[in-house]
């Protein structure tokens, strides 16, 4: 796998935060994990960012990898393009251990890339991140016209969703004929 | 990218941040949009309490309002939300386009002074415009919520539909035909609030549907009217202005009252009139009336205001409240009514408590 490995996000806090433990615990040091996406380019990221991805933290939880075995077994998310899983590494990095605020001004304005990013957040169950991005996406007909809306959204009139039902109804039926000719011709 | 491509519940979060008046105008897109909102939106649609039609001449205002204020959006912070007009005026230089409402092809337009879409047709479409916007609205947000129409006349347009609540003033002139008025009544929607100023009211058949108006405010009844109205009213509250009556008049209503055969849905009557100590005594002295002892507080009686046309609105959506040391138990279920007499006013309250429930609320 040719990786190129990548420290914490340039925008992520220098210093881990962590919550304050009592002076009488010892210090546990931070544990790291590795994903990459698409790209095959692997991002490390602390377990206290990974935190905010229920799905990574599941699977994390327990696992007691040493750093050399996390480091040799990135997780590997391939329906997440690189740049998206960058934006998620990012995000989670920013908000390691602090609470998340009520707006989120950085996301992406480009609507395929905004929509990517939900679809990537929602795998990764990113539930504030997912709650930011929904409102962009709603935010997004505000004040449009409905041939607009209809674009941003790609929303079908009844015509074209009744067009899609009709072909979709005749490809059910055209698989099915093949499966009964298939399964004639093995009885043979 | 489509938006029906996202999960479910993807979708359903991103509809969670669309104030209401925008999903309305999404569901009018397909009928596969509407049928989505519907099913992912119900709970939020519980916060609805009704939709209005108001309007005048030539253009109506549809409005939603919440059952209370909260900070959800701006429109629930302020309790009420337009959603869209209507209109059969002619514009003649705006972009229409078309979008097919409960089956009928209806043209729309964004006018420049709001963002809010516009239906538009010929006088003569009005009927059936209405009826399918109406038949759209009633089928997005359910007839658990209640659609008024508000009207300054009676003689102003009134669509004849299903679920259709009518909030209407009445102030005919002296010549006004008592069949006219009589034949309005019988053919409108159910009547949910009148106000009315008419001379000739007396002379309304005690059958009509006038007196089965859940609501009534009358303006000036002069004798025997009161009496007359108090003996017929079917309906819930009822508020007398200006009012010239009798001591027996009001005796004569409490008796009926507490016999369990009249006004038995009766909640609320407010008489504004010239009562001296005359009327006083009169209608706390009668035999039947129950007195709490002065060094006792009774409880406040106050229900909501069924004229209140926008109660989120209103300053005051609860009708007056009645503290008073007099009640009278109905005979057939035992229940409370509180009475009060102060002033130029005359109130009577019902509670849904009986005698004995009542008087545990007495501190």
């Amino acid at each position: 796998m040719s990786s190129t490995e990548q420290g914490t996000s340039s925008a992520a806090p220098a210093e881990p935060t962590t919550a304050p433990e009592s002076a009488a615990a010892p210090e546990v040091p931070e544990s790291f994990y590795y994903v990459h996406g698409k790209d095959k380019v692997v991002h490390k990221v602390s377990a206290g960012a990974l935190q905010h991805s229920a799905l990574i933290h599941g699977m994390i939880s327990n696992l007691g990898y040493t750093e050399e075995q996390a480091k040799a077994n990135p997780f590997p998310f391939e329906n997440i393009d690189g740049d998206i899983l960058q934006m998620v590494v990012d995000w989670c990095n920013q908000h390691k251990g602090k609470p998340t605020p009520p707006e989120d001004t950085n996301l992406p304005k480009q609507k395929e890339k905004l929509f990517d990013l939900v679809l990537a957040v929602n795998y990764l169950e990113i539930k504030e991140l997912l709650t930011y991005c929904c409102k962009q996406v709603a935010m997004m007909v505000k004040g449009k016209s409905p041939e607009e809306i209809r674009e941003i959204w790609m929303i079908p009139t009844d015509a074209e969703d009744e067009a899609a039902e009709k072909e979709a109804k005749k490809r059910a039926g055209k698989e099915a004929a093949g499966e009964t000719a298939a399964a004639a011709g093995d009885a043979k | 990218m489509k938006l029906s491509k996202f999960p479910y519940l993807v979708q359903k979060e991103i509809f969670d941040h669309i104030k209401h008046s925008n999903l309305f105008w999404l569901s009018l897109f397909s009928k596969t949009m509407k049928k989505f909102i519907k099913s992912s939106q119900t709970t939020r649609f519980q916060s609805i309490s009704r939709i209005t039609y108001s309007g005048f001449a030539n253009k109506w205002y549809v409005w939603i309002s919440y059952k209370s204020k909260n900070m959800y959006t701006m429109e629930e912070y302020e309790g009420t939300e337009l959603i869209m007009t209507m209109s059969d005026l002619d514009y003649e230089n705006y972009a229409y386009f078309q979008l097919n409402v409960s089956g009928k092809k209806i043209d729309f337009r964004v006018p420049d002074e709001y963002p809010f879409p516009e239906a538009c047709f010929h006088p003569s479409h009005k009927e059936s415009t209405f009826a399918s916007i109406h038949n759209h609205l009633l089928d997005l947000f359910g007839d658990t919520v209640e659609y008024i129409w508000i009207t300054p006349g009676y003689k102003y347009f009134i669509p004849q539909l299903p679920n259709l609540l009518l909030c209407v003033n009445i102030w005919p002139d002296r010549s006004e035909m008592v069949n006219n008025l009589e034949a309005f009544f019988n053919s409108s929607p159910t009547l949910k609030h009148i106000n009315i100023k008419w001379i000739k009211l007396l002379l309304i058949s005690p059958e009509s549907r006038f007196y089965q108006a859940e609501s009534i405010r009358i303006i000036k009844p002069r004798p025997p009217t009161v009496n007359i109205f108090l003996r017929n009213f079917k309906g819930r509250q009822a508020t007398l202005f200006s009012c010239e009556c009798e001591v027996s008049d009001l005796i004569e209503f409490m008796n009926r009252w507490r016999s369990g055969e009249h006004s038995g849905k009766l909640e609320y009557l407010s008489i504004r009139g010239t009562f001296g100590a005359r009327h006083r005594n009169g209608v706390l002295n009668a035999n039947f009336v129950k007195h709490i002892g002065p060094a006792k507080k009774p409880p406040t009686h106050s229900v909501p205001d069924l004229s209140a046309p926008e109660p989120a609105l209103t300053i005051k959506p609860n009708t007056d409240p009645i503290t008073s040391h007099f009640y009278i138990v109905r005979e057939t279920d035992n229940r409370v009514a509180s009475v009060s007499i102060q002033g130029p006013k005359f109130q009577f309250g019902v509670w849904k408590e009986t005698e004995e429930e009542f008087l545990r609320m007495v501190k």
